[in-house]
């Protein structure tokens, strides 16, 4: 301790000897600029380093993002305008009985107007409806089974009347639309079922024939007893001799007893 | 039909006046069949917004009114760190915001009164200054004069800006995505980086950076080495450090930084 005190002075004294004012060994370099500078002023190796250290660090992610397709773009808010739609469908399913859904393909604007006129003859509406609306309303309905009809350009022809026949002939000019398939008295037909329910007979008619083979047996047997008796005993003799020709010299003495 | 055909042609309103076609909204009436459906969004209400009696930027001194000028300290620190001032909307919906520190001359302000008060629609936009017209004497030597011989004459005077200060504010009957191109126009030539930002995006902004201080897995934080001075590490850290953990360095900002 001592030697080093010694050998200390002995310097300083010897630095005092050197020249009157000292200046010191070591002189540390003073940097010219301030905190704020224009330029990112060189960072000491320490503070880089807390920096580094001290880094936010993410919280990890189990799936990288983008890596499964996010569910959340199916659930959309419906607007004001499809809400309007969906009202205007909901009226149209409950008044109409009758809507078809046709394809129009490349239908001229024209075309179309003949087509609503030729329809509005027999008071059946052509509507229109977005496919994206139509699906969403059929979803949450009854009618669900309908949404497969709903692809691509398609039309409805409504009508409070299942008016087919006339709609049918009305297609049948313009070759363009196809009729995809119907919904008629809460049925759904296919566009088979709809020709063939073109086809069928009108209620009274059919009301009519139900009624007539009804009473078929018995109008048949009174309009029988109402004509000349002998006429009628001429066709039981003929019956009989057709029913048995082996016993037929039989049964006619017995029939002739009878008359 | 002749006369059908002819209608059609030529307007919807002729079609509606023709005998026996029923009357159905017009939307539907002719075959209008998109491959999509076409959205309609809703409006924003302005009902609510009062545009004042002078929309525009007004005028601001190069130099303050002053009886007797006093040449000031250089104070770099009114440059360093977060705003604490005028960081907040007042009355506008858009605005400029500072994301870094510096100074803005008279040069500046009167690009961006130009420019926003040129593009604007005085109408329906108003704008209003979050800045104070310059007061900070800045002095300058004369050209080739030697050190020493007392402090320079005033030159010109500068407004100091912080991080995070707004600049100007917008508000009015208008959306963002109509005066956003201005305002980006202005930003681009200040002096320091400068964002256009809504309310939304700016409480976005603050609420990410919470978001990012809660969620930081690192378990060493700036903060906390700075405060309990470990390895010694005030050595190399100032006060101002200390106060801004790490986030400021001058009058620059680190966006990256928790």
């Amino acid at each position: 301790m001592t030697y080093f005190l010694l050998k200390m002075s002995a310097t300083l004294c010897v630095k005092l000897q050197r020249n009157q004012g000292w200046l010191p060994l070591i002189q540390s370099v003073r940097h010219g600029s301030k905190a704020v500078t224009r330029h990112k002023k060189p960072v000491h190796i320490l503070k880089q380093k807390l920096i580094a250290v001290t880094q936010y660090i993410p919280p990890a992610r189990t799936v990288p993002p983008g890596a499964y397709p996010s569910e959340e773009k199916h659930v959309q808010e419906d607007n004001e305008f499809v809400l309007l739609l969906k009202k205007n469908l909901e009226e149209v399913f409950e008044e109409c009985k009758m809507i078809a859904v046709v394809q129009t393909n490349a239908c001229s604007v024209d075309d179309m107007l003949m087509l609503r006129h030729r329809l509005c003859k027999h008071s059946i509406k052509i509507r229109f409806f977005p496919n994206q609306v139509m699906r969403s309303f059929l979803s949450n309905s009854v009618y669900s089974n309908m949404a497969p009809l709903f692809i691509g350009p398609t039309v409805l022809f409504v009508s409070k009347e299942p008016k087919v026949k006339e709609m049918m002939s009305a297609l049948r000019v313009s070759p363009q639309m196809t009729l995809l398939g119907a919904c008629i008295d809460n049925t759904l037909l296919s566009s088979q079922g709809v020709v063939s329910y073109a086809k069928l007979p009108s209620l009274t008619v059919v009301q009519g024939e139900l009624v007539s083979g009804l009473t078929m047996l018995t109008s048949r047997t009174a309009f029988m007893l109402q004509r000349h008796p002998a006429h009628l005993s001429a066709l039981l003799q003929q019956y009989i001799k057709q029913q048995s020709p082996d016993d037929g010299a039989e049964a006619t003495p017995k029939a002739e007893e009878a008359s | 039909m002749i006369s059908l055909i002819k209608a059609a042609v030529g307007g919807l309103t002729v079609i509606s006046r023709t005998h026996g076609l029923q009357q159905a909204p017009l939307h539907s009436y002719l075959k209008i069949c998109a491959a999509g459906l076409k959205t309609f969004p809703v409006i924003p209400d302005y009902s609510n917004v009062v545009l004042p009696e002078k929309p525009k930027l007004k005028f601001l001194n190069k130099v303050p009114n002053l009886k007797k000028a006093k040449k000031e300290r250089k104070k770099l620190r009114d440059i360093q760190g977060p705003a604490r001032a005028a960081n907040t909307f007042t009355c506008g919906q858009y605005a400029i915001v500072a994301m870094g520190g510096g100074y803005l001359h008279w040069g500046h302000l009167e690009m961006i009164r130009l420019t926003i008060n040129r593009k604007i629609d005085a109408h329906t936009t108003f704008a209003r200054w979050r800045i104070n017209a310059p007061y900070k004497p800045i002095t300058r030597k004369g050209l080739g004069q030697r050190m020493g011989g007392g402090k320079g004459a005033i030159d010109h005077y500068v407004t100091p800006v912080r991080y995070g200060r707004l600049i100007v504010e917008l508000g009015g009957k208008v959306e963002l995505g109509e005066i956003e191109h201005v305002l980006t126009e202005v930003a681009k030539k200040l002096p320091f980086p400068a964002k256009v930002m809504s309310r939304e995006s700016l409480e976005e902004m603050h609420r990410k950076q919470k978001e990012m201080e809660e969620n930081n897995q690192n378990p060493w934080t700036f903060k906390q080495i700075a405060q309990g001075n470990m390895m010694g590490i005030r050595k190399v850290l100032s006060p101002f450090d200390l106060r801004n953990n790490g986030r400021f360095t001058g009058k620059f900002h680190f966006p990256g930084r928790v």
